[in-house]
This record gives structure tokens, sequence and C-alpha cells, in this order.
């Protein structure tokens, strides 16, 4: 059989060390498997594999020692079972995501819905390098968004009512940045230190903090390999419907700005953070 | 503003870790009546850090917090 490796890797088979054997890769929707997904690669990696799997790094599984000669009958069941595929080249990847503030008590966002639209949007798209995807509810950045090319963090700002503030000082000790000072028996904030995490809102007895504002810090330059890089803020504040279309500015702008063999983190460095936001404002009052 | 409030209860966590730190607070203010007031001592670190947010997230009020020498002091009325 002629194979056509690019369609392969495409479709999530990876041509491994030995000879006609493949990894075949799946990806996790919002980084969640079903029971039923879960059975089902159990018994393909009985059928067709070695009895297990290779749990990734990006909230995937992977097959390994699949024959070639399978491929067709695999593909088969891979759809008949429910199972969704991964992908390699350059091409958006798997969206990796925690599991945001349905479950987690941290959490700020709803970030599982929205590494769903992310998915449904993005995954598998032809670009001109692989470019990954990491959506955290909260500043614990638990998914890593800053390690991927675009990231997306939950934030929240707070803001004081001043008048219902009973001085306990609570606020000063939970803040994990020092960001607030009690003065007088007040609060002062420092917001240059403020991290948008929302210990003050959550701890305040009163209520004197609240929520001003809450949305996403849109982070584009992540990568770890051969030479890390942390991905930068250029985008602060972006509400939930319209993160779709800031993730879409970030491809545009490296579409625009990137040279041939770049990750976005190569163009960050070699225009500047200061010129990857000032193309970005163009995109935005473009589109 | 603490020196002005009398407690009810008192509970000592400083030999507790996280999360039974809260475990023992929520306990202690389940058997009490609504309006009544805890005093809980407790240490810096984890402890302040997880207690006054999980107990706000239960319904009940921290009227105050001082320190006391390395420790803390909360007062927290029992809510609902």
């Amino acid at each position: 059989m002629t194979i056509d490796y690019n369609e392969l890797k495409k479709g999530g088979f990876l041509k491994q060390k030995q000879k006609d054997k493949y990894i075949v890769r799946f990806r996790s929707l919002a980084g969640n498997l079903s029971s039923d997904q879960l059975r089902a690669l159990a018994d393909l990696a009985d059928k067709y594999g070695q009895n297990y799997v290779h749990v990734t790094t990006r909230q995937g599984m992977e097959i390994p020692f699949v024959a070639i000669t399978d491929y067709n009958d695999m593909k088969t069941e891979i759809k008949d079972l429910g199972l969704n595929t991964g992908t390699c080249g350059p091409r958006i990847r798997t969206v990796v995501a925690c599991p945001g503030n349905e479950v987690c008590g941290q959490g700020l966002m709803n970030t599982r819905e929205m590494a769903l639209h992310l998915d449904e949007a993005f995954f598998g798209r032809d670009v001109p390098m692989k470019t990954k995807i990491g959506i955290s509810g909260c500043p614990n950045s638990c998914a890593k968004p800053q390690e991927n090319d675009i990231g997306l963090l939950g934030v929240i700002e707070p803001v004081l009512q001043e008048d219902l503030c009973i001085g306990c000082g609570i606020c000063q000790k939970v803040c994990p940045n020092k960001a607030i000072t009690m003065v007088d028996g007040k609060p002062i904030l420092d917001e240059s230190r403020c991290l948008y995490e929302g210990n003050c809102i959550a701890s305040c007895p009163v209520d004197a903090w609240l929520e001003q504002r809450r949305g996403y810090q849109v982070y584009a330059g992540g990568k770890i390999g051969r030479k890390p890089r942390l991905g930068q803020v250029v985008a602060e504040f972006i509400p939930e419907d319209q993160v779709i279309d800031y993730v879409e500015m970030v491809l545009k702008v490296f579409e625009v700005l990137g040279t041939q063999g770049e990750r976005i983190a190569d163009t960050l460095s070699r225009v500047g953070p200061e010129a990857f936001r000032q193309e970005m404002e163009a995109q935005r009052k473009n589109g | 503003m603490a020196n002005n409030i009398n407690a009810n209860s008192n509970l000592d966590i400083t030999a507790d870790v996280c999360p039974i730190t809260f475990v023992k607070v929520k306990l202690k203010l389940e058997q009490m009546k609504q309006g009544e007031v805890l005093e809980v001592i407790l240490n810096d670190g984890e402890p302040i850090q997880n207690v006054p947010r999980s107990v706000k997230g239960e319904g009940h009020k921290i009227l105050a917090v001082e320190s006391v020498g390395s420790k803390y002091k909360l007062l927290i009325e029992r809510g609902e």
C-alpha cells in the first residue's frame, strides 16, 4: 500500500521507531474522557496495540505498536467508538484545559465549556507551524497556558467598597503578592502587584472587596522544547464571548508578522511584544 | 474591634493540618446556634490562607482577625 505520511500524521498516526509500527494519538475534550471512551481505548490497546496506553502531557492518550496494515480497520473502529484522534505536524493541536469553575473552588471561569468551543473552532486547522493552545481558569495556571503558543488565563479584578469594610485585615493576609496593605484600618491596593486571582474577594467576610470585572488574559508565544520561552500577555480581561475572536487575532498577527519556520515565540522575540500588540490592535480594528 | 466581642466557644487548631483545620472549624460551628461567636486560634501559612474563605463559603461571617504572636485569632459568627 502507498502511504501518505502527511495524511497519517494529520489523522494522529505517528510512525514509531519500529518498522511499520505506528503510535495512534487520541485527544481528550477539555481534558476529559468518558468512562466509555476509556474502556474503548483499553479495548483498542488490547486488540491493536500492546495492552497499554501512554498518557501524554497534553491530556491525550497514545496506543503504540499498531501495525500499518490495521490502519483502515482501526480508523473505522475509532469512529464507531466515539473516540477523537489527536494530530501531529503543522496543525493546531489538542487544547489543554483545567477543570475550571464547574468543579474547582478556585476557578474563575468555565474552562471546560470554553475548551470545547476552542477545540471546535481550532483543533486540526492547518497552520504554518504546530500551534498549541492551553486554558486555565485562574492564576494557579494548572493547565499551564503560559507554556503554549496561545494561552488563556482566567482572571478577576477587585474593587473596594470602602464603606462596607470592617478593617479585619484578612485581605492583606490572604493576598499572595502583598498587593494589599492595611493603612489606618483600611486596605490600600497596589494594582501593579495584583495577580488577579481574587483571594481578597473570596475571603472578605463582608463583601467589601468585590469583582470589578473578570475574563481571560490572552498569552502568546509560549513553548518548551529545546529553547523554552514563557508566553506574554497580549490582551487583558477578554470576555468569554470574545475569546475565539482574540485567538483568531493572534493567529492572524502570527501570519502577518511571522517568517518561515518560526513559532509564535520566535516572532514575539524578534518583533517584541509592543509590535505584536500593535498588530493585534490593527487586526481588532479591521475585524 | 476584636476586643469588644465575647466568644461563646473557643477552638485551637494550631496542631492541625489543612484540611482538618477547616473541617474542625466547620463541625464546631455546626454545633453552635446562629449568631453565636466562635474564637479560633490558627497558624500562619496555609490555615490563615484557607480557613477564612472556606468559612465564608459555608455562610458564616468573620468578624475580626488579629495576629497574636506568630499565630492568628479569628472571630467567626455562626451563620444560618
